[in-house]
């Protein structure tokens, strides 16, 4: 009977149809994933066999050889904690400091809100290149050039705007009785803020701590021009490093190099997927 | 006199209170994105060059953009590709949103795994994508061989027929994944009450998606849609590494004609004009679309 | 008192605010009056030297040689900063305009001609020895010198160019190989690549090709290789100007390579779109019997990566009218903003003495630009080609372009763009002349208008 049931018209029709899904979203992952095996499969290929012309997924010959030496240069060890030591303490500034911003925009109803608003579309639009230069001459006047701090602090800035939207539209969510019982207890705006906001945002502040750290991790032009004494790289600029004149590359290294560059974003994904599949844009999308 | 403040009591002194609250990310915002972004500006009004003086031109790099073929050119290909990336990341990435919220077995698989092109470093992207696209040891000619559908290896990246293409399949690679996750966190504010009523009703799967999904993700999609447009018009460092605009400018973006023009040729001020110039159009476009979302909402 | 104390309480938020932006503003407006005049400040601490070696026995032999120095010179210090050549440009350029540069920087004459242009770079003829002076080649001091005097940097590698082959397939197809005595003209190329294009499997798909050249950045491989037939594009006008004209010589070159590629079909249509890099797994498969027009750095990757049994080696330049071929050189050269010149000098003349600039030049596969470097035992080699490459020596010269200004972009937006579509087949030989005179001169008017004098 349970038999009949299976191959009976809707369900059948409903297991097709959930089978098709499944088969489209393969194809999907297909094209986005295939560059990352391809690249993780020529990371483990010797030279001569990346340079053969014979695609194969899994290598003929396994190797650790191109790893081996990608760790043996200080440089990527020194150059991956750089990136590590900006992307954590840049997601760890805005989020604190864009936090009371966002409950200032959205318990607040004044002309300033329109201002930030208006200034968070523009700065998206302007071509980042173009404003380089004039960028480096205001951070060497606070000598922090060749310094990650100062990295941080224009990385910081670059974040807050979509920040913002993101905590935003979530704090607009919270029920403003929570607040006013706080206050009639004697709490203060900044304990309302951090005691109170901030642990209901924490879905909120995942993503933007994703985000954050993300940006910063991948972000390469702006480090590449501020950042000059030898041991200050971080991982994008030393990756450049592996291109030479001619377009030559050092294809094995490389690969297994961009491999090591990508683990910590998968890492963070996997981790804060749970806060961010679920509800936390949800703020973002719906304010 | 007590100096507790009494933050209960709202209207008074509102203004003061807010700022005080913005005061922490004013201040850098000041320095570092805001008078960068004015000095910027300005120097699209002069006629700076490396090595040189700032005078001051008025409208002279506009007039003489009007007559730069090469600038219309870029322009021409910024606008095509922004169409069709945009296109094909929105409706692409729409897809694996419904496909991801069908509840199906594994999706929080997926879910991490379709963010992995977000997860690469845009240099990894690029030396990645010109690795495949690579005309004797790249994955695609030699899979392509293998399958026997092409006899001799295409140079896609220097081909004319092929270059726009190629680097449009990557640069849509690498925003579907953003895409489909704002679309999926909108999908899940649709709440499924509606679509049981419209099951009631016997709506098919279509007419659920015109009638009901649609409407409700209009506000997110005109948000991604202009997000994506400004960052897709302003799409440099994918197609510098893979072709540097080339060949023969085919995929010369505004951004790499911007580039080119300031930190090759050492054209400053005309290189911040064009800059200008390319906010001038975003701003219209977001204008004109904004707009017309805004009266299908109303009306 | 009371309201008084109330109201900058309830004010302060203002205040502070008021008084931070003051600080910035002022800060910013500091920054920006300094920003140009960095020549007064005296820098302390090591020399920064911005090094471009790439190849592994480069950067050691690199960081050899500096910690050599650093162990003489306790006093002056030198930190090697490394750089990569893909990236330099941008690195270099925000350097200049914010004056955070390094002391030293590598790079190349073509590109090192715009800075100078620009005012960015030290005149280093007070300080070169009178050794370095005779020892280093005319032509390379050619590449660096501006008509006043002004050296603007030191050449120590030479980019020059081979032509590799395959001796196994030649033998096959029964074909001689030149000698330096002997040298072949394009007519004998022709005659040699038509018996070495063969279809092996019968399958009408060609296997091998007589030749194969890398013709991506076609500028800069027809603007080295016209010099030996003649004309090479840029003509001074009656008025001492430089036009561009492609005349009979230039025509010829064109004709030559259009005539392997779209007549004879000996040249492989791959080529069209590759650089020097991507053609050699092509000659490692066997795919090509010569390779034209290849960078003697490429030796380096053939013998890294060929595999067991692939034998190369090097034939002597084709004969046009001449042997010459057009060279750029890799520098080193000092800003004009550096306070220690004469410092940064002295460890650039360690750096580049005879016996270094040899080691450097065998770690890079690539020519050096002394004499005594290339009379070195170690560059007359034959196994390793060597001997072809040093005895290229006479045939080296620069082209009329070095220091034109705005020959960068000309290349970018006239030259490769033009040369490009002929090779793919979309344009004819008159269309390109037509097409390269008519825009060289809108492009190059810009430049013109601004008096610049190399």
């Amino acid at each position: 009977m349970q038999i009949m049931n299976i191959f009976s018209g809707r369900m059948l029709k409903r297991r097709i149809s959930r089978f098709l899904m499944h088969g489209l979203i393969l194809v999907f992952l297909t094209y986005l994933l295939f560059p990352l095996i391809w690249m993780i499969s020529t990371s483990f290929k010797p030279t001569a066999e990346i340079y053969s012309g014979i695609p194969t997924l899994i290598p003929e010959v396994f190797t650790v050889e191109h790893y081996l030496s990608v760790i043996e240069e200080e440089r990527i060890l020194i150059s991956i904690l750089n990136s590590l030591y900006v992307g954590i303490i840049t997601a760890i500034i805005v989020v604190l400091i864009s936090l009371p911003a966002a409950y200032a925009l959205t318990r607040y109803k004044t002309g300033v809100n329109k201002l930030v608003m208006g200034w968070v579309l523009t700065s998206q639009i302007f071509p980042a290149i173009l404003i380089m230069i004039p960028l480096f001459i205001i951070l060497r006047s606070l000598h922090l050039t060749d310094s990650l701090s100062g990295l941080v602090l224009v990385y910081v800035v670059w974040d807050i705007p979509f920040v913002l939207w993101m905590l935003q539209g979530y704090v607009k969510e919270i029920p403003i009785e929570l607040e006013e019982a706080a206050a009639i207890d004697g709490a203060t705006q900044g304990q309302i803020i951090y005691k109170i906001i901030m642990p209901l945002l924490l879905p909120a502040i995942g993503a933007a701590v994703l985000f954050a750290f993300i940006s910063a991790w991948n972000e390469f032009f702006f480090a590449l021009v501020l950042l000059k004494s030898p041991d200050l790289t971080t991982l994008p600029v030393e990756l450049a490093r592996y291109t030479g004149i001619e377009g030559q590359a050092r294809t094995g290294p490389l690969a297994a190099a961009s491999f090591i560059a990508t683990i910590p974003s998968i890492v963070l994904f996997a981790i804060l997927r749970k806060w961010f599949s679920s509800g936390a844009l949800q703020g973002a999308v719906k304010g | 006199m007590s100096k507790s403040t009494t933050p209960t009591v709202r209207p008074r002194n509102r203004n003061l209170d807010q700022l005080q609250l913005l005061l922490p990310i004013m201040v850098p915002v000041l320095l570092i994105s805001f008078i960068p972004l004015v000095r910027g500006i300005y120097i699209g009004f002069t006629d700076y060059e490396l090595g040189g003086q700032m005078n001051f031109s008025g409208l002279d790099n506009y007039r003489i953009m009007m007559q730069d073929s090469f600038f219309w050119r870029s322009m021409g290909v910024g606008f095509l590709w922004t169409a069709v990336v945009t296109a094909l990341q929105i409706g692409l990435g729409m897809i694996l949103a419904l496909l991801l919220n069908q509840g199906l077995r594994l999706t929080s698989l997926y879910s991490v795994l379709m963010l992995v092109p977000w997860a690469m470093p845009p240099i990894v992207r690029g030396l990645m994508w010109r690795q495949i696209y690579s005309p004797d040891t790249g994955a695609l000619n030699l899979i392509l061989t293998q399958m026997g559908l092409i006899d001799n290896p295409i140079n896609w990246l220097a081909s004319f027929e092929w270059a726009l293409p190629a680097i449009i399949v990557a640069g849509v690679w690498g925003e579907i994944p953003k895409a489909a996750l704002f679309f999926l966190a909108g999908l899940k504010t649709i709440p499924s009450s509606l679509y049981e009523a419209a099951e009631l009703d016997g709506a098919s799967a279509f007419r659920k998606f015109r009638h009901i999904t649609l409407p409700m993700m209009k506000p997110i999609m005109a948000a991604v849609v202009s997000l994506s447009f400004m960052w897709n018009f302003n799409a440099f460092g994918l197609i510098w590494i893979l072709t540097q605009g080339g060949p023969g400018g085919l995929t010369r973006l505004p951004m790499l004609a911007a580039y080119e023009e300031a930190f090759r040729y050492g054209y400053v001020g005309y290189a911040a004009a064009i800059g200008n110039v390319m906010v001038i159009i975003i701003s219209i476009f977001l204008f004109f679309y904004l707009r017309v979302q805004l009266k299908e909402r109303t009306g | 008192m009371n309201r008084m104390i109330s109201w900058i309480l309830n004010y302060k938020g203002f205040i502070i605010a008021g008084l931070l932006s003051v600080i910035i503003i002022s800060f910013y407006i500091a920054g920006e009056m300094t920003a140009h005049n960095r020549t007064g400040e005296v820098q302390t601490g090591p020399l920064r030297f911005l090094s471009l070696a790439w190849q592994e026995d480069a950067v050691k032999v690199v960081h050899e040689i500096t910690d050599q120095w650093n162990q003489l010179h306790p006093e002056q210090q030198v930190e090697i900063i490394q750089g990569n050549w893909s990236a330099v440009h941008d690195f270099l350029i925000t350097g200049f305009e914010t004056g955070d540069i390094p002391d030293i920087f590598h790079y190349e004459s073509a590109i090192i001609v715009d800075f100078a242009l620009r005012g960015y770079l030290a005149d280093l003829s007070p300080y070169i020895s009178k050794e370095m002076q005779e020892d280093i080649l005319d032509v390379n001091w050619a590449s660096v010198t501006r008509s006043s005097g002004e050296v603007i940097g030191i050449p120590f590698l030479t980019a020059s160019s081979i032509v590799l082959y395959n001796p196994d397939l030649f033998a096959e197809a029964g074909v001689t190989p030149p000698t330096i005595e002997n040298p072949w003209t394009w007519d004998d190329v022709h005659a040699a690549a038509k018996k070495l294009t063969i279809d092996r499997d019968g399958d009408g798909v060609i296997d091998q090709w007589g030749t194969g050249l890398g013709l991506r950045n076609c500028a800069n491989v027809l603007m080295n290789l016209s010099i030996s037939f003649g004309g090479s594009f840029f003509y001074k006008d009656d008025l001492g100007d430089i036009e561009v004209r492609v005349a009979e010589p230039e025509k010829k070159l064109i004709g030559t390579l259009a005539r392997m590629l779209f007549e004879d079909k000996t040249m492989a249509p791959s080529g069209v779109g590759k650089s020097g890099t991507e053609m050699i797994p092509g000659f490692l498969a066997g795919n090509y019997a010569m390779l034209v027009s290849s960078g003697a750095w490429a030796r380096q990757q053939l013998v890294e990566n060929a595999g067991e049994g692939f034998h190369w080696a090097v034939m002597p330049p084709i004969k046009a009218i001449t042997q010459s071929m057009g060279i750029n050189t890799q520098t080193l050269s000092i800003p004009k903003s550096c306070t220690r010149q004469a410092v940064a000098m002295e460890f650039v003349q360690y750096l580049l003495s005879a016996e270094n600039t040899t080691r450097l030049a065998l770690s890079d596969w690539v020519l050096p630009s002394r004499r005594s470097s290339i009379a070195d035992p170690r560059l007359q080699d034959v196994a390793s080609g060597w001997n072809i490459v040093s005895q290229n020596t006479p045939h080296l010269s620069v082209g009329p372009w070095v220091g034109l200004p705005g020959y960068v972009e000309w290349k970018s937006r006239v030259a490769n763009p033009t040369f490009q579509e002929f090779f793919a087949g979309r344009m004819s030989i008159e269309e390109v002349a037509e097409r390269i005179e008519n825009e060289s001169t809108s492009v190059l008017a810009r430049y013109r208008v601004r008096d610049l004098k190399w």
